[in-house]
């Protein structure tokens, strides 16, 4: 079990949006110690990864809060939030489609820079353009 | 009709080993006919989401018929066995 600090550092997430979270329901009530202190479990912190991650989706925290329920029971999700998962399911392999062709320009690219020591020929081609 | 085989290298201008790739590549096509083997050269600068698309990680590469074969320089026996081994290909499609 872990404490507020704790999983604020190792998630790079604030204190604040911790309790945000649990304010509206994103999260569920998190167990309290006898001093009142919130104490998290590894199921709560891979609820906020979950979070965190589809955030970085640019999910909405109503998409989000949906898909939570979802994962909690797939078997008896509701046909309206089975779509919508799988809606975002294909928006995701989309996106992760184009994060690898970026990455693998960026990729050619950095292979090509440090192909040659004295320069860089990418650099050079956009000079002498 | 069998289709043209077209042989792109793909290369940057101040590449060495793209030179060499150049050099050997003419040396290997001289010995086809136009009619067989067509020649082309890609930049990565001015096509670079063609060559991205290809799977080039690095240059020189050598794409044939717009898929990638080789991720660097090959031997000539292993450019020709490929190109023979596409010919044939199309010599067994024409029957």
């Amino acid at each position: 079990m872990y404490q507020i600090g704790h999983i604020s550092k190792k998630l790079n997430i604030s204190a604040d949006t911790l309790r945000y979270y649990e304010k509206i329901e994103l999260l569920p009530a998190i167990s309290r110690n006898s001093s009142g202190i919130r104490q998290y479990s590894d199921y709560d912190i891979s609820l906020i990864k979950f979070i965190k991650r589809a955030q970085r989706m640019k999910f909405s925290l109503d998409e989000i809060s949906h898909l939570l329920d979802f994962r909690k029971s797939p078997i008896s999700a509701q046909p309206q939030v089975r779509q919508m998962a799988n809606e975002k399911l294909v928006e995701t392999a989309i996106q992760i489609q184009e994060l690898t062709t970026l990455k693998n320009e960026l990729q050619l690219l950095v292979n090509l820079c440090t192909g040659d020591k004295d320069h860089c020929p990418i650099l050079n081609g956009f000079e002498e353009k | 009709m069998p289709k043209i085989l077209t042989i792109e290298l793909i290369s940057t201008f101040s590449c060495q080993r793209c030179q060499t790739a150049r050099n050997f590549l003419k040396q290997v096509v001289e010995k086809f006919s136009a009619q067989q083997v067509l020649y082309k050269e890609v930049s990565v600068l001015e096509q670079i989401d063609y060559v991205v698309s290809l799977g080039v990680l690095n240059t020189p590469a050598i794409a044939i018929n717009g898929k990638l074969i080789f991720r660097s320089i090959p031997t000539k026996k292993q450019l020709y066995t490929e190109i023979d081994k596409q010919l044939q290909g199309d010599m067994k499609c024409i029957k």
